[in-house]
């Protein structure tokens, strides 16, 4: 058990989908007690490696040889369970927690204390506490996870994932959702990991948290390793060099816009959470955004970024106060498809939940909110459909074989393409996009920023949140920063720094309005 | 359009590229076709079971009419199921349309229109399409708008219904047998009109084939390859052209299969190419996508239960022909073979997924299961016991293959 020896050997790993060869002779090694990061382009094949490790593609779905801790890796029955008694732990992309149970029953899920048939509770409870303190993970283990924020359940999903003993641990993308705040506390709680001599793999599309904490990166492009290394081999501009196999310059495009006169104007809004009518999320939100701008919202989670543009969407708070604009004219906008007749387009927060039907094909995802567009009298046009949805796939680069294939079969950040593809057909005057790089990588996260700009350049409104700043500050022409629900005032960019932004975000600093 | 083609080089041979055709279509119907298999073997094994007689083109012919009541149901409940509700009131609306019908037949046109067979038929047609649509506009009403979970609200409406249908009949047997009304169930179409219809298919089946490659073209898309189109185009029209000939061969096509057809052929093309359908679709795969892409929920489930009135309507009239009479277990139990038909037609009881086609195929196993159990006198209480297994079978093997797809 010392530290440093090879805990996870793969060798000549290949896996092939119907059209696809995700993984195509993939070899390298994860040394104990390491933090490994992977990284790679969307659909590099990451998830489908870590999927094979986990007993979701058991042995004999695919080809080569695994070596775990001193043996060959063979997950046949019950491929799942068997991973995880071998000590082998996964966080997934997606969250995958039950909300209307607590902390403490999430995490023993499956395998809870039982007396004569009856669940020991306090049992439960006490060593979901105990597993939560030995890590740090600051979460009570009765609190009931819908109540908990994105952030403390992508704990609890990790001492879920821990409550066996894991030797290793895989963190595919976790931080894709969280705060500068929150990621700062998961990269305490790897490093302790690392002090309990838990080998970590890492899987992140933001490449600067593997120069905090990994120790070795392997990237993957195309399903093949193309470089394995201690992480001093690499500056930042290799790793990205690495992954998208061709030198890249910047990180946002340069601006090549009008701006001209405002389409959409808010005054004043105020609304009320609907599941919930003593709660206020806005309170009291003015903006206005023009033809060709690109209108950037920041703020911390929970300021109500995202509340604010569902309610413009018709989608989320119902309004007490304030008045929408749209071109001058005052409007009402009661659902999605009273926004869309305006010509507004909201690409939403959660793919899974918001964006995509994952059991339909990427062409009916892509086409929904557009099918009347193609509608003549009493039929679809099928063909047209079908020209104008590979269009836009194509214009995305989205990695498929087949639009007949189904929106679950995509890697994550190829599901991302889907649902902003799906809106930049719609044409829309005002384009709202709320996180849409989220799970992308480097390479297409500057091709949806290119678009962005174009988009702009022909005229279109953008609105766009981020859970990153920098994107915020790289892709936009004013900055609206809120806190609390309520804007605390825009900045032009070029007065916009980080450090102004967080002030405004954090509520120590507001622009009066005059 | 490099991105709809699978295949990396454009000289693959025709050969090959033919046969992924038919592949990429085999699997992406997977299910119908595993089922018309279940479908074939259950009629080879009656057929020998009971010496070639269950074959015979009277039986087939009775067997095809025996299936037309419930098939209209399931066709409806494609869609409701489709999009994740479920509706348990078919079955007695069906049958409450039945005695409503009857009941006209039996007290009104007989004193108001005498000796009028025509008009007393279209207009007991129309009152009962009526009756079922209304019925299903309001529970579409208040599923949709108010709220109230679908099967709640059609489990209340079976329970409404079955008192309806005591008041109207008090109890009694109504009779609905005049000449031209039972021809709607019992009638057949003369034999050379059968053969017209088939060739009618068969040039429509030509001409939508060649449609698709000319527009396809006219799009600059791969139009598919032509061999395989005219085999469909041949294997259709010859299903049905066996199918006119053997049922020629007893008193000619069935009119109530004939109007299941025409409803089938509807439904389908509204299912598949309307946007009504696909909203339908979508709403059950993830209702909130849905709505986020402007679907207007509401309005499309309303939509949902008041055409599966509509379709209730269609099934009462007929069931009312085809009996003769209104009775007060006229419809009974019929919900739970139209919910059967479909899923054994690959309707998912998750929502998101199933066809027209599927759930009509459903409903002819279970009507061939029917008919082959009476012909070898097994006893009513093993019919039940044959159907519930073979359900449950039929769901565990499509569970078992796509897992050993995977
Ligand atoms: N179940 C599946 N069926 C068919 N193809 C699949 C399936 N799962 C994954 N793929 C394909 O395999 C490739 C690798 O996918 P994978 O999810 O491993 O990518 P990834 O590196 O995790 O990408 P991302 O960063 O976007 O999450 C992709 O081209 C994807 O479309
Ligand atoms: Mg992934």
């Amino acid at each position: 058990m010392s530290q440093g020896d090879v805990i996870l050997d793969i060798r000549n790993v290949t896996k092939r989908f119907p059209g696809v060869t995700a993984l195509d002779n993939v070899s390298f090694q994860v040394r104990r007690g390491e933090v490994h990061g992977l990284c790679g382009e969307n659909g590099a094949g990451k998830s489908t490696l870590m999927k094979i490790l986990s007993g979701v593609y058991p042995y004999g779905s695919y080809e080569g040889t695994i070596i775990y801790d001193g043996s060959e890796l063979k997950l046949v029955e019950r491929p799942i369970q068997r991973a995880r008694e071998l000590g082998i732990a996964i966080v997934y992309q997606e969250l995958m927690l039950v909300p209307n149970m607590t902390v403490g029953e999430n995490i023993f899920l499956g395998k809870e204390p039982v007396e004569r048939g009856a669940i020991q509770w306090d049992r439960l409870y006490s060593e979901a506490g105990e597993l939560l303190a030995k890590y740090g993970l600051n979460v009570s283990p009765r609190a009931p996870v819908r109540t908990l924020g994105v952030g403390k359940m992508q704990m609890v999903e990790i001492a879920k994932a821990l409550s066996e003993n894991a030797k290793v641990l895989i963190l595919d993308e976790p931080t894709s959702a969280l705060t500068e705040a929150e990621v700062d506390r998961l990269m305490e709680i790897i490093a302790n990991l690392k002090r309990h001599n838990v080998t970590c793999i890492y899987i992140t599309h933001k490449l600067e948290e593997f120069f905090r904490i990994a120790d070795t990166i392997t990237v993957l492009r195309d399903g093949k390793v193309v470089a394995s290394q201690p992480v001093g081999h690499y500056t930042l501009e290799k790793l990205v060099g690495y992954m998208v196999g061709r030198e890249m310059k910047e990180r946002f495009p340069k601006r090549h816009r009008h701006i001209g006169d405002v389409v959409l104007s808010v005054e004043g809004l105020e609304a009320l959470d609907p599941n919930n009518p003593t709660r206020r999320v806005l309170r009291g939100v003015s903006f206005d955004v023009r033809r060709g701008e690109i209108l950037g919202i920041a703020g911390l989670m929970g300021s109500g970024r995202s509340e604010l543009v569902n309610t413009l969407f018709g989608e989320f708070g119902r309004i007490t106060r304030g008045t929408i604009r749209i071109e001058g004219q005052e409007v009402c906008i009661r659902s999605a498809r009273d926004a869309m007749r305006y010509g507004l387009s909201l690409v939403p927060e959660d793919r899974k939940l918001q964006g995509l039907v994952l059991i339909q094909s990427i062409l009916k995802n892509i086409s929904l909110p557009n099918l009347d567009q193609f509608a003549g009298f009493m039929r679809i046009d099928e063909d047209a459909e079908v020209v104008a949805a590979s269009k836009q796939a194509k214009s995305l680069a989205i990695k498929t074989p087949s639009l007949q294939a189904r929106a679950d079969s995509l890697s994550g950040g190829n599901q991302q393409k889907v649902v902003i593809a799906k809106w930049l057909l719609s044409n829309p005057k005002v384009l709202i996009m709320d996180d849409p790089t989220r799970g992308i990588d480097v390479g297409a996260k500057y091709e949806i920023y290119k678009l962005m700009d174009e988009l702009a350049s022909r005229g279109v409104a953008i609105i766009l949140i981020s859970s990153e700043l920098e994107e915020v500050l790289g892709m936009s022409d004013r900055v609206m920063v809120m806190h609390q629900g309520r804007s605390m005032g825009t900045l032009d960019i070029s007065e916009a720094t980080q450090e102004r932004v967080m002030a405004m975000a954090t509520g120590l600093d507001e622009i009066k309005i005059v | 359009m490099d991105i709809l083609k699978t295949s990396e080089t454009q000289t693959v041979n025709a050969r090959s590229a033919l046969m992924e055709d038919i592949l990429t279509r085999l699997k992406s119907n997977f299910q119908t076709y595993a089922i018309l298999f279940a479908l074939g073997a259950l009629w080879i094994l009656f057929t020998i079971l009971t010496n070639g007689a269950y074959m015979g083109p009277q039986n087939i012919s009775n067997l095809f009419r025996q299936m037309t009541v419930t098939s209209f149901l399931a066709i409806g409940m494609v869609f409701v199921i489709v999009t994740g509700n479920i509706d348990l009131s078919v079955g007695r609306l069906a049958g409450f349309v039945s005695v409503v019908v009857a009941y006209f037949q039996a007290n009104v046109w007989f004193r108001q229109i005498p000796d009028q067979p025509l008009l007393s038929a279209v207009l007991s047609v129309l009152i009962g399409l009526g009756v079922g649509l209304l019925w299903g506009v309001l529970q579409g009403y208040i599923i949709a708008f108010l709220g109230v979970p679908s099967f709640i609200v059609t489990l209340g409406s079976m329970f409404i219904l079955s008192g309806a249908i005591l008041l109207v009949t008090q109890g009694k047997t109504i009779p609905a047998n005049q000449p031209i009304f039972s021809d709607i169930a019992q009638g057949y179409l003369p034999q050379t009109l059968g053969w017209a219809i088939g060739f009618i298919v068969l040039v429509a089946l030509l001409l939508r084939s060649l449609n698709k490659i000319r527009r396809k073209r006219k799009y600059g898309l791969q139009p598919p390859n032509i061999g395989v189109e005219l085999a469909g185009v041949i294997i259709t029209s010859a299903l049905v052209f066996g199918y006119i000939y053997w049922v020629n061969e007893y008193r000619g096509i069935q009119t109530p299969v004939f109007l299941l057809a025409l409803t089938a052929l509807v439904m389908s093309h509204l299912a598949n190419n309307t946007r009504f359908g696909r909203y339908a679709y979508a709403i059950g795969g993830n209702r909130e996508a849905a709505r986020l892409s402007g679907v207007n929920i509401q309005r499309s489930i309303f939509l949902v239960f008041a055409l599966m009135g509509l379709l209730c309507g269609i099934a009462g009239v007929v069931l009312a022909s085809y009996v003769g009479y209104g009775t007060i277990a006229a419809g009974q139990g019929y919900e739970l073979d139209a919910i059967a038909s479909a899923i054994l037609g690959g309707t998912s009881t998750l929502g998101g997924v199933g066809t027209i086609s599927g759930a009509l195929i459903g409903a002819l196993i279970m009507s061939s299961l029917t008919t082959g159990l009476q012909m070898l006198n097994v006893a009513p209480a093993w019919q039940y016991v044959v159907k519930g297994a073979v359900l449950v079978l039929a769901v565990y093997a499509d569970v078992y293959f796509k897992r050993s797809r995977q």
